[in-house]
């Protein structure tokens, strides 16, 4: 699964979303992914994808605005990641 | 001052889910006291309370859950079982014309518990990130308020174990006083956690497992009493200006008649015969009622070697000659002390006992006391012809002492 089909699987199965509603181009507000749930689902995605996420709150909500904006910005997140040992 | 009606009654309890249920366990004798796992259960000395049995997410959808506490969600519960007895309370209503009051004496117990552990135990920093809102005290009322809607005062008392007593007889005067028309009222507890019956443990106010059956520990005025039972759940009853309950065809369940109020200034955990006494006698005098008007006291009665020869004596204080013929028990025997939502478990008890003309007994009250020397209606539940009014009463660490009269329509 790719970054954006494991945040589907977890947005759909903990915060009782459809999943055919969540596509890339989805936005947050329409989904009523509202600031307090965003705080909620990060602490999901950092567990999920075993990341920090450092930004301030309100300079995610200048960046991201669609499901795939937050997709790609766990992207960057994880490959920022040291990388294990082989 | 209008007259105030009880239209609904809402109960989440160690002895079911309903006051229906709840109230034929009383006068069945079921006890809701059993051994019980919590984190760590090698180290704990007490291992008996009175849990709820309870399947949440039945009542609510997962993201609702994970906001929730399970004081909220038993509130929850309870709130709205009351909003549906009463068929339409809220009906035709301005919002800001209802409220919720809530007490809750420990509030979020279980987030604080989980939060601690997740720091202290785990050394880890992970805590859940709607901790502060799960555990605030108020978020049980705050929800109640959310649920329906209601945007009249909504405030949380905090009195220990008479909050939930000092909520009914504060809402009931705001319904009085028409400041609003419909108020939900009542208690909220969770403590079963590891930390907080450490904390009570500590307290040596815990009763000591009854060897032979220890679902029979609580045993209110019996000589071999040995303390308290937590218990946890929560009871709501909707209030009700009763010209509005009778105009709309409501079902009066009971008049909240009396409320009184007063406070020890003593010492911190030992009662006072005064403080107590002074509580019966403020809400018999805002009831207009004599003692000869009561048939039924539902008792604070602890359990616990202080209260009980107190309340007792404070009972003798106001009652008079009166106290030897007017039934006092105590339900904590069989649904053990729910701290805060104690008061609002038990008046909804009381209301029953005077709808149904039965009074449920004090449990376990094999071996007498001779300062416990009233009828407590012993092991066995008793019918009465024309029971009219009743008292409840609540007593708290703190000196907070809280007493309704209620009585049939």
């Amino acid at each position: 699964m790719n970054t954006f089909e494991r945040l589907r699987a977890l947005l759909a199965r903990d915060f009782d979303l459809a999943p055919e509603a969540l596509q890339p181009e989805a936005t947050l507000e329409n989904l009523e992914i509202d600031s307090l749930r965003m705080i909620e689902i990060l602490f999901c995605v950092e567990d999920e994808f075993k990341i920090v996420v450092p930004a301030e709150h309100a300079e995610l909500k200048e960046r991201l605005h669609t499901l795939g904006d937050l997709a790609a910005y766990i992207d960057g997140l994880v490959q920022a990641l040291p990388k294990a040992p082989a | 001052m209008r007259p105030v009606a009880v239209t609904g009654l809402g109960v989440v309890s160690p002895l079911g889910n309903d006051a229906g249920t709840f109230f034929a366990a009383l006068v069945a004798g079921r006890s809701g006291v059993r051994r019980i796992a919590l984190r760590f259960p090698e180290r704990m000395v007490t291992r008996i309370a009175a849990p709820v049995d309870f399947d949440a997410p039945s009542h609510f959808p997962a993201p609702r859950l994970r906001m929730l506490d399970r004081v909220s969600q038993l509130a929850l519960v309870a709130a709205r079982q009351a909003l549906e007895q009463s068929r339409g309370a809220l009906d035709g209503l301005d919002p800001g014309r209802a409220g919720a009051f809530v007490g809750t004496g420990m509030g979020g117990a279980q987030t604080t518990d989980d939060g601690y552990y997740t720091l202290y135990g785990e050394r880890s920093d992970r805590v859940k990130p709607f901790s502060v809102l799960m555990a605030m005290n108020n978020a049980p009322a705050a929800w109640i308020g959310m649920d329906h809607g209601l945007q009249g005062p909504n405030l949380t008392y905090s009195t220990a174990c008479s909050s939930s007593t000092v909520a009914i007889g504060e809402a009931a005067r705001r319904v009085a006083a028409g400041e609003v028309d419909v108020m939900i009222a009542g208690g909220a507890e969770a403590p079963l956690t590891f930390g907080t019956l450490k904390a009570w443990e500590a307290l040596k106010t815990l009763a000591a497992e009854d060897p032979r059956d220890p679902a029979a520990s609580c045993k209110p005025f019996a000589a071999d009493r040995s303390g308290l039972v937590l218990g946890e759940g929560a009871a709501m009853l909707v209030l009700e200006d009763l010209a509005r309950a009778r105009a709309r065809n409501a079902t009066i369940l009971a008049r909240l008649v009396g409320y009184g109020l007063a406070t020890d200034a003593s010492h911190v955990t030992r009662p006072s015969v005064d403080g107590q006494a002074r509580a019966m006698r403020l809400a018999l005098e805002d009831a207009g009622l004599d003692v000869d008007a009561i048939g039924y006291i539902n008792a604070h009665g602890t359990g616990t070697p202080a209260n009980d020869p107190v309340e007792t004596a404070a009972i003798r204080q106001v009652f008079g000659a009166r106290a030897g013929a007017t039934p006092v028990s105590s339900t904590k025997s069989m649904h053990a002390h729910l701290l805060g939502a104690a008061g609002a478990l038990e008046l909804v008890a009381a209301i029953l006992a005077a709808r149904e003309g039965v009074l449920p007994p004090t449990m376990n009250l094999a071996v007498p006391d001779p300062e416990c020397d009233l009828d407590y209606v012993p092991n066995v539940a008793r019918r009465v012809e024309g029971l009219a009014a009743v008292m409840s009463n609540s007593f708290a660490f703190g000196g907070t002492n809280a007493v309704l009269v209620a009585c049939r329509d």
